[in-house]
């Protein structure tokens, strides 16, 4: 790579000047290299390559801070390893920030200080993206999103076209012709969301959705304009891009005048709309979140649907979606739903907030240069779900359904993947 | 007072000063504005973020390397019985009785801790490419502050040597990772406020 411009420079560091936030000033001062988190990263425990530790992450770039904003750092460098800013270091960075690190949050809870680690990779995500240098296949998928509105492209035209062809597919399974997929209604109850590669790729779990909201009898609609639920430019780490597309799904949600928005099975999507997007609006939100998730637990518990528990005779697992567990507190929703009407339901070990990230996270399956290392360390997740036995593995997120796919294809495990709603759906008692 | 005791006083002035600006700079910027609207408790989960959170339990930073963790919470325990030591050797309160063996023998358990993470350090690899010198010079002062408070009371001639041990260390607290002394209690606050916010902590059963 060329020389980094002095301007670039300026630009990486721009994220530290003037330091608001307690919190960070926290995290970067907070590491004492004890090295004890190794072994709660999945990159670690699937390569044994110490570059790629926890630890390793928070240190270049709390080195780069120590070099240009502590005493110590301007003045003795090699004493406290403090690192200039240059081609050599923002290399390194993109490598272990962008290539290592599914920001699944695991190492967090386990570190022995309690250093937000996450929240320091993507702090320099975030001094690369103003340097420019974002790994070029994740910056398209946010520019994809950014200049058509979502992240695959898709034309308005052909996801028109998808919706009323699973309209149609609806209509014929539950034999009413009730049963609608709404768009662009205003006034609903809810506004629901999709990850695009839903209409692109996996129609069918939009079907299994609306056949739940049917059965619910739920007021609802999807937006044409903005139904988009992830936001690639949170993993890519630039602020302005992420409120652009926060912004567009908020003011869709006013223009629809919608109560609710409920959030497709995304676990990023959830996290920075939910979490992240009031901060990126600077601003409460006048409305209502909640994900699918809690959605659907909540119409089981108000005896709004019933599921069949002679449906699914296979065993099943979960996975647990790192941004939607680790980052959004929805832990036991999901498990409320299986169990509700799986038989024969069998909890990964470790699970929960404890659970590994599957790999996929991060921006990770968007980042295609780095797809050996990632399917490297899907091994951990291999091993896990093959101790479990299931036929089955559930999961609340798409991008992770992806990512199980491709592990259960490369460690030939043979298993059906299937998001909650369309296993749902599957079971569910339409009257 | 010796010319010693008034330059371990001194040097201990600079920490405290030095450890009053960082906190106080955290105060001052007080706790980061969420307009996320909560789904848990905060109070509750910064509390448990100082407790359960931090048991072998929880932690697999401490019960995958129970060794390492035992040695560190000793050390830490020495740390802050060699400073008590100081305060009280300052005061003339020190005596060559029981009580005080047996913190003398509490603080060579808790430098051949010191040793060991050193020596830790020194030989893995990966925990080698880690440091800087900061690690080292941390350990080292802090260890034998440790060693010295030991001595100082079986011997208490040592005192000049204690003192100026206890100087350096204070005189190098503002530079490197000693400043977690103040980070450690920011850090496991801001994560117990991060994890209530967002009904992640305390855990609740699956
Ligand atoms: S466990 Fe925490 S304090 Fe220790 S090296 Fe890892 S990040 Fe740093
Ligand atoms: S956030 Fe996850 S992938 Fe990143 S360093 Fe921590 S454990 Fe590893």
């Amino acid at each position: 790579m060329a020389e980094l411009t002095k301007e670039q420079t300026g630009k990486g560091l721009q994220v530290f000047e003037n330091l608001k936030d307690s919190k960070l000033l926290t995290h970067l001062n907070s590491c004492v290299h004890c090295g004890l988190c190794a072994e709660s990263c999945i990159y670690y425990l699937a390569s044994k390559d110490d570059r790629l530790t926890p630890a390793r992450k928070v240190d270049i770039v709390s080195s780069v801070y120590r070099r240009y904003f502590t005493v110590a750092g301007q003045i003795f460098p090699s004493l406290v390893n403090a690192r200039n800013l240059d081609e050599t270091t923002a290399n390194e960075m993109v490598d272990l920030l962008f290539g290592a690190c599914t920001m699944c949050g695991r190492c967090t809870m386990h570190c022995s200080v309690g250093v937000d680690i996450g929240y320091i990779v993507r702090t320099g995500r975030a001094m690369l993206s103003n340097m420019g240098m974002v790994p070029a296949t994740l910056q398209s998928t946010v520019i994809a999103a950014v200049e058509t509105g979502n992240n695959m492209g898709i034309p308005t035209e052909e996801f028109v076209a998808t919706i009323e062809w699973m309209e149609e597919e609806l209509i014929d399974e539950v034999q009413n012709p009730e049963a609608k997929i709404p768009l662009d209604q205003r006034g609903k109850n809810v506004l629901y969301t999709l990850n695009p590669r839903e209409p692109k790729f996996f129609p069918l779990s939009i079907s299994a959705m609306a056949k739940i909201f049917f059965a619910a009898g739920e007021s609802w609609t999807l937006s044409s304009r903005m139904y988009d639920i992830t936001n690639y430019a949170f993993f890519s780490g630039n602020k302005n891009e992420s409120l652009l597309i926060a912004k567009r799904l908020f003011e869709e949600t006013e223009a629809l005048q919608a109560k609710t928005v409920v959030l497709a099975e995304c676990g990023h999507g959830s996290r920075a709309f939910r979490w992240e997007a009031p901060n990126y609006l600077d601003r409460k939100m006048p409305f209502e979140i909640k994900t699918s998730v809690e959605v659907i637990a909540g119409y089981i518990r108000e005896g709004k649907i019933k599921l069949d528990p002679e449906k699914i005779k296979q065993s099943v697992t979960l996975h647990d979606p790192c941004n939607l567990v680790r980052h959004g507190g929805i832990i036991q929703e999901q498990r409320y739903i299986l169990k509700n009407f799986i038989r024969n339901f069998i909890e990964m070990n470790p699970c929960g907030t404890d659970n590994y990230c599957c790999g996929g996270g991060g921006g990770q399956l968007a980042m295609s240069e780095y797809n050996d290392r990632r399917m490297k360390i899907a091994a951990i997740k291999a091993d896990q779900i093959k101790a479990t036995g299931a036929k089955i593995v559930v999961t609340p997120c798409h991008n992770c359904v992806d990512q199980l796919t491709q592990i259960s294809q490369s460690f030939k495990l043979g298993l059906q993947i299937k998001t909650l709603a369309e296993i749902v759906a599957e079971a569910l008692i339409i009257d | 007072m010796t010319y010693y005791q008034w330059f371990s006083i001194l040097a201990l002035g600079v920490c405290v000063i030095s450890a009053a600006w960082h906190f106080i700079r955290l105060v001052r910027l007080g706790k980061p504005e969420d307009f996320s609207l909560a789904s848990g408790k905060e109070i509750p989960a910064i509390v448990y973020s100082f407790t359960g959170a931090m048991s072998p339990a929880k932690k697999e930073s401490a019960f995958l390397h129970l060794p390492t963790y035992s040695a560190g919470m000793i050390y830490h325990l020495g740390t802050f019985a060699a400073i008590a030591i100081f305060f009280l050797e300052l005061a003339g309160l020190i005596s060559q009785t029981g009580i005080f063996y047996a913190g003398a023998f509490m603080l060579l358990l808790s430098f051949g801790c010191g040793v060991g993470i050193f020596i830790k350090r020194l030989v893995k690899p990966g925990l080698r490419k880690l440091s800087s010198p900061d690690d080292y010079i941390s350990n080292i002062l802090v260890t034998l502050f440790q060693l010295s408070a030991a001595i100082v009371i079986m011997i208490p001639s040592t005192a000049p040597v204690y003192y100026l041990l206890a100087g350096l260390l204070a005189l190098y607290f503002p530079l490197g990772k000693l400043k977690h002394a103040v980070y450690f209690f920011a850090a496991r606050y801001h994560l117990g406020i991060f994890y209530g916010h967002r009904n992640v902590w305390p855990p609740k059963p699956l």
